[in-house]
């Protein structure tokens, strides 16, 4: 191909890059970027070349770079003559012989169809398809590409990038010809400055200011340079532009060069990216070729060359001045600006660095003008930027947005919220260099000013989501270790500040810390900030600055209790499911124990951790199963069933009594002190039994006729028999624990009476007032709060619910008196506002009462509940919600409709939510918390008053068992710590010698389950539902264990 | 033939100066009398801003900056202390004296370095973060001079010296971070060096006892970084 000198000759290649791209044959384009790669795009390549030679079919095979969507690699186009482009993904090897099949047929493989592109432009020109497959979505129909706008990203995964041929069809180079055609290098700079592009590098300078001054610069040479030393982890956004496009990046800088007057261009690229560099330079010699490049462009007399140079991978080489040190082939250290390089850059002549995506927005702007640039994005932020979305979050990939857009789009529209459900902690922006924000801030728009001011910044675009398995210490430890590495070592707040930062956050994380290094901490890293020399170390402290501003209490928790929630830092946990339980129960120990048939050790391993064993073996929501390890084999080992076989054997046997004399001894002397606790619901039977063992004099009040709270009066017989639960009740009355029903705290005795008769008092009343809102109708005969109806059939009442029950809620306690209302033959319709996904009852019980025969009706709020002429109940009338806004739990915010629905019922259940009784609240002149709870401190659990202490759900709100009785042991801990000055808590634990031998294999068993009779035998009675383990398979799921708490293995 | 230098007016901690254009903040107030503490600075060198104990405040901005580097414009107002400044650079100091082993009892250059009489003059006696107690050698293979790693602070004032002064480039900073050390060469024994020409100026210049004399005893060691100065100063007029 001759060198392109003129309109014709330009005119002939762009028909030949047509007849390539859009052929009058099928065309069959794989994603070839190295995410492609990674996923066996080769592979899927080099069958389709096969299987087509192999058919003869003729079809046209291509390769494209990226068109975005990570998460559903390999990615593929088709396109049959006349129709639209469709985009294939999760394409694989084995699938290219039947989709030549169907492609030779006329049709398309529907399962691998992702969506459409009818019409796509590539702002220097457009490409129509052609319209059909109406079943198919468009492209930006598509969770993940909706609301994407792609300026940069144009031509990415449409174009063959090392085809020069195919990047003029859509209107390639055509900008450089304009303006070489135009010779007026100041109108392109008008441009760009009319236009409010800023350098996509992260310090957001505006980009026709900075060319302006290099090209008012006099000087023999001046330099351009495009920075492609991406370097932040997890963002890969210049990696793929460059191996998707590299002739956008060459005609951005070509036209740099003639605007800004350079002698020459260089790119300098990191060495990591060989795919890029190969691309790159192909590239660069094809632009050679057709007289784009070198002497003599297109005709116009104008001579300009591009250099690519390979970076070695130091990430300070990114900042501008340790960059042109790298270039002169120094150290790459940075210097102080001033002089800044555009007055004295590569050696020391005028230098223009911009970023790759800067160079990227260039022949846009000047195709299309700055007006159209700018409608883009926010009023100081104009245009797009693309982000690579990564971590913790569904669907991964690069999205090109408008500036502006609030980051819950980013992480719940497109990248559709945490993976399998999972709530998302914190989003980090900026890599090493920006900070941690958290879901409350997540309505902030993505723009230079908005990040900055929340301690972040925009940075180069990387986007990694976090969600609750990550420790935000160790987040900070990870990045400050990262810039720590890369620092150059020139200035010492750099050098030795973030060598001592990381030593603390080491401590920190190691359990070591204390409180006064999180104030050095702030302290070293504001310094480093303000002093350092380079863009390096004064943004390398935001990762610890932001998450001390917004995780303060992720730090303290390591630091104070010694704990890591995420489970992350290995050091402050015995194993994954250790630190998941709320109780801290030891579960390979009990699990190992038994494994050795020593049921009377395991026994006394399990209470010992955990004082209601076989309630909490049947109703807790068994946080343990979605951390356990084994899941990367099979399943989470069953440790809630195990643990519930291990009590009953005991609780419910003849074993009992002696086993009771075994825990007996291990009960401390009497210490002459005397506690009050206020309510015997789970944190407080917990709170009592530790305090009794610890050898205090313990007195527990209740407002109810019997012990148990909610595990007594509100969870239903067929989840937990009160034969059980009377029998864990029984062993701590043994302990001597005194019990006083029928009284209430703060009315029938005064606080002051129990402050002159006991030593502390700790309060733990639960949360039984119903959150009741009033809505017309709720007076009427039938209508009942849930708590109300299941203590009621709890103690034996039948309330009246006639043939039709509505429920309104979608917590436990819905779902519980659901079931108790099908197991009175009544036919249930659950009415919720949100969606199933975001009920915040147990799963398995949703879908248990589902099996049961009770009907969901979804987004739908009560309106009223209408009554007959008797006051009874008739119907209630619903509203229809829609999806709104996402709130900070994730979760998206019902909206009411004008959409209203009637139905007939003959009763009412208002499951919305229970609170704390406020009357007590009031009496007790305690501090309380904006929401209504007990306010107390969050390690000593220490109320307002002084020796009243706090725990259980009137802390919490309405929480769960294990949560609560959590409180109970921590207050127990706590109130025996300060009453008796001395830490006592090691010596009523008991200590065991067992087996720390690793398997050598895995145990092949799959896990076992309860055993659950049919959902139509099951709602007949009130009998358990769930019964447990034999002891086989007991003792198969303990050999499951992987022994996640050894933490030094032998290896021979 | 010189031009004549355009005189500025700027204020230091208030008062009101008369500098020429071209100097840094640095060498308007140090001709004026002003003091501004340093560390990495001597007067002759190229300036580096390494060390940032020279951080300035000008008022206008929030930022700081090392007055060795930023060149000063008509109507500046500098100032030089502050608590915030005096705040940041003891930290600097203090964390110069964990990062190395600077035991000053046993230092050739004890009671004449200039690391120390910053550290007293701040009234630093005790540092609050953790000594990195460093595993360094001592390089004993010249035949007149020593260098010592534990005491060296990085401030590359022996690699200017040696490289503007001298011409014979033998000092250079290897690997990064934390690791960064001094090399002669390329990470030769310094006695075995051939581009060394023994003429003693890195050890005139180096603030600390990093660079030393053999055979000198504490009260002999004291260094003549002045002499650097005037030596370029002299060459100045001859030219």
């Amino acid at each position: 191909m001759p060198r392109i000198q003129d309109i014709g000759a330009f005119s002939a290649v762009r028909e030949a890059g047509l007849a390539k791209l859009v052929p009058a044959v099928p065309r069959i384009a794989i994603g070839m970027g190295t995410c492609g790669r990674g996923n066996g795009a080769e592979g899927l390549y080099h069958a389709f070349a096969e299987a087509i030679e192999r058919s003869g079919i003729n079809v046209v095979l291509a390769s494209v770079g990226c068109f975005g969507a990570c998460f559903q690699e390999p990615l593929a186009n088709l396109r049959l003559p006349g129709f639209p482009l469709v985009i294939l993904h999760r394409v694989q090897a084995n699938d290219a012989g039947r989709i030549l099949h169907d492609v030779a047929s006329g049709s398309l493989p529907p399962d691998l169809i992702y969506c459409k592109i009818e019409e796509w432009d590539h702002i220097t020109a457009s490409i129509k398809y052609g319209r059909g497959y109406p079943e198919i979505p468009l492209w930006n129909e598509v969770p993940f590409f909706k609301g994407q706008k792609k300026i940069v990203l144009r031509n990415c995964g449409f174009i063959n990038p090392d085809d020069i041929e195919e990047y003029i069809a859509i209107g390639g180079y055509q900008a450089l010809y304009k303006v070489l055609i135009d010779g007026r290098p100041e109108f392109v700079i008008e441009q760009l400055k009319a236009s409010k592009l800023r350098g996509r590098g992260g310090a957001g300078y505006l980009t026709g200011n900075k060319w302006e001054f290099m090209a008012r610069a006099k000087a023999d040479h001046k330099y351009i340079i495009c920075n492609a030393d991406e370097g932040d982890p997890g963002a890969y956004m210049n990696r793929n532009e460059i191996e998707s496009d590299p002739h956008s990046l060459i005609e951005g800088m070509i036209i740099g060069g003639y605007v800004m007057g350079a002698s020459g261009g260089i790119i300098y690229i990191r060495a990591e990216y060989p795919l890029a560099v190969h691309r790159l330079t192909r590239a660069i010699d094809q632009a050679r070729e057709y007289g784009l490049l070198g002497e003599n462009i297109l005709g116009r007399g104008f001579k300009f060359d591009i250099e690519v140079v390979e970076g070695a991978g130091a990430f300070v080489c990114g900042e501008e001045t340790a960059l042109i040190a790298s270039l002169e082939g120094q150290a790459g250290r940075p210097r102080p600006r001033p002089p800044f390089p555009a007055q004295k850059g590569l050696w020391g002549y005028p230098t223009n660095i911009n970023n790759v995506e800067t160079w990227y927005n260039v022949a846009p702007i000047v195709t299309r003008g700055p007006a159209w640039f700018s409608e883009t994005g926010s009023p100081k932020s104009s245009g797009t930027k693309v982000f690579s979305l990564v971590g913790k979050v569904t669907s991964t990939g690069l999205v090109e947005m408008p500036l502006g857009t609030p980051l819950k789009t980013f992480i719940y529209d497109i990248g559709e919220g945490g993976i399998g459900g999972r709530q998302v902690k914190a989003v980090q922006t900026g890599g090493p260099s920006g900070g941690c924000i958290p879901p409350e801030m997540f309505d902030t728009p993505v723009d230079y000013e908005s990040l900055t001011q929340l301690g972040s910044i925009m940075g180069s675009g990387g986007m990694v989501v976090m969600d609750e398995d990550n420790c935000m210490v160790d987040v900070a430890r990870y990045f400050v270790e990262f810039t720590h590495s890369e620092s150059c070592g020139k200035c010492i707040p750099c050098r030795v500040g973030l060598n001592k930062s990381l030593r603390i956050l080491n401590r920190v994380t190691e359990g070591a810390g204390t409180m006064h290094h999180l104030e050095l901490l702030d302290e070293l890293s504001r310094y480093i900030r303000e002093c350092s020399l380079c863009g390096l170390g004064q943004t390398a402290p935001n990762p610890v600055l932001t998450t001390l501003r917004h995780f303060r209490t992720e730090f303290e928790d390591h630091i104070v209790s010694g704990r890591c929630q995420a489970g992350v830092c290995e050091e402050l946990a015995v194993s994954p499911c250790e630190n998941s339980c709320p109780l801290h129960m030891n579960i390979p120990r009990f699990l190992q124990l038994y494994k050795e048939d020593r049921l009377e050790d395991a026994f006394e391993a399990v209470i010992m951790d955990n004082p209601l064993p076989s309630s909490t073996g049947r109703v807790c929501q068994h946080p343990c199963d979605s951390r356990c390890r084994r899941q990367t084999i099979d399943e989470a080992v069953n440790m809630r069933e195990v643990h519930r076989f291990i009590a009953d054997s005991i609780l419910l046997s003849n074993r009992y009594e002696h086993m009771v004399q075994r825990i007996l001894v291990r009960r401390l002397e009497h210490t002459g002190r005397k506690i009050a606790i206020a309510g015997a619901g789970p944190a407080g039977l917990t709170a009592a039994f530790y305090l009794a063992m610890l050898g205090h004099d313990v007195t527990v009040y209740d407002a109810k006729p019997e012990a148990g709270g909610m595990l007594r009066f509100a969870l239903p017989e067929y989840r937990l028999p009160k034969s059980v639960l009377q029998r864990e009740i029984r062993l701590i009355e043994q302990l001597g624990v005194k019990f006083v029903f029928n009284t209430r705290i703060g009315f029938d005795i005064p606080l002051n009476d129990l402050d002159d008769r006991f030593d502390a008092v700790f309060i733990s009343i639960g949360t039984w007032k119903e959150s009741w809102v009033y809505q017309p109708g709720t007076e009427l005969k039938g209508v009942y709060p849930a708590l109300m109806f299941l203590e009621a059939t709890a103690r034996g009442e039948e309330p009246p619910i006639g043939r039709k029950v509505a429920i309104v809620g979608g917590g436990n306690a819905a779902i519980d008196s659901a079931r108790t209302a099908l197991r009175r033959g009544a036919d249930v319709t659950v009415f919720y506002r949100r969606e199933r996904k975001d009920m915040p009852a147990i799963e398995e019980e949703t879908q248990a009462a589902t099996d049961e025969g009770a009907k969901f009706v979804f987004l739908a709020a009560p309106h009223r509940i209408i009554g007959d002429a008797a006051g009874k109940v008739k119907s209630i009338e619903i509203v229809k919600t829609r999806l709104g806004e996402y709130d900070v739990s994730g979760r998206r915010k019902p909206i009411s409709t004008d959409d209203i629905r009637r139905y007939e019922c003959d009763a009412v259940i208002l499951a919305v939510g229970e609170t704390v009784d406020l009357d007590f609240a009031k009496a007790s002149g305690l501090s309380l918390k904006e929401s209504g709870t007990l306010d107390v401190n969050r390690f000593t659990l220490e109320t307002s008053r002084s020796r009243f202490y706090g725990g259980g759900d009137v802390v919490t709100g309405a929480s769960n068992v294990s949560n609560a009785m959590a409180y109970g042991k921590q207050a127990a801990r706590n109130i025996d710590l300060q009453l008796m000055e001395a830490n006592r808590w090691a010596r009523i634990l008991p200590l065991f010698d067992y087996g720390n031998e690793l398997p050598a294999e895995p145990s092949p068993n799959h896990r076992h389950a309860g055993h659950i009779p049919a959902a139509n035998v099951r709602v007949r009675s009130n009998a358990e539902v769930v019964t447990g383990f034999t002891h086989e398979e007991t003792l198969d799921e303990s050999c499951r264990c992987l022994r996640c708490d050894i933490k030094v293995a032998n290896v021979s | 033939m010189r031009l004549p230098q355009k005189k500025l007016s700027i204020r230091i901690d208030g008062e009101l100066i008369s500098a020429v254009e071209g100097q840094t903040i640095l060498q308007a107030a140090k001709a004026n009398g002003k003091y501004i503490p340093t560390l990495c600075d001597l007067e002759g060198l190229t300036p580096v801003g390494a060390c940032r104990l020279c951080i300035v405040e000008i008022s206008g901005t929030d930022r700081l900056f090392p007055a060795c580097t930023t060149p000063i414009q008509d109507g500046m107002s500098v100032t030089t202390a502050s608590t915030r400044l005096a705040h940041h650079r003891r930290i600097s100091v203090e964390l110069l004296l964990v990062e190395r082993n600077h035991t000053c009892a046993v230092c050739v250059s004890n009671g004449h370095c200039e690391l120390q009489s910053l550290a007293s003059a701040m009234g630093i006696s005790t540092v609050r973060f953790a000594y990195n107690y460093p595993k360094l050698g001592v390089d004993l293979s010249h035949p007149r001079f020593v260098l010592d790693h534990n005491r060296c602070i990085l401030c590359t004032r022996c690699v200017r010296a040696c490289a503007d002064l001298e011409g014979a480039h033998v000092w250079e900073i290897t690997s990064r971070g934390i690791h960064s050390r001094i090399v002669s060469d390329l990470n030769q024994k310094w006695g075995e060096s051939r581009s060394c020409t023994n003429c003693g100026k890195c050890v005139q210049a180096c603030p600390t006892g990093a660079l030393a004399a053999k055979g000198c005893a504490v009260e002999e060691m004291v260094k003549r970084a002045d002499n650097i100065s005037s030596l370029v100063h002299r060459r100045e007029v001859q030219v």
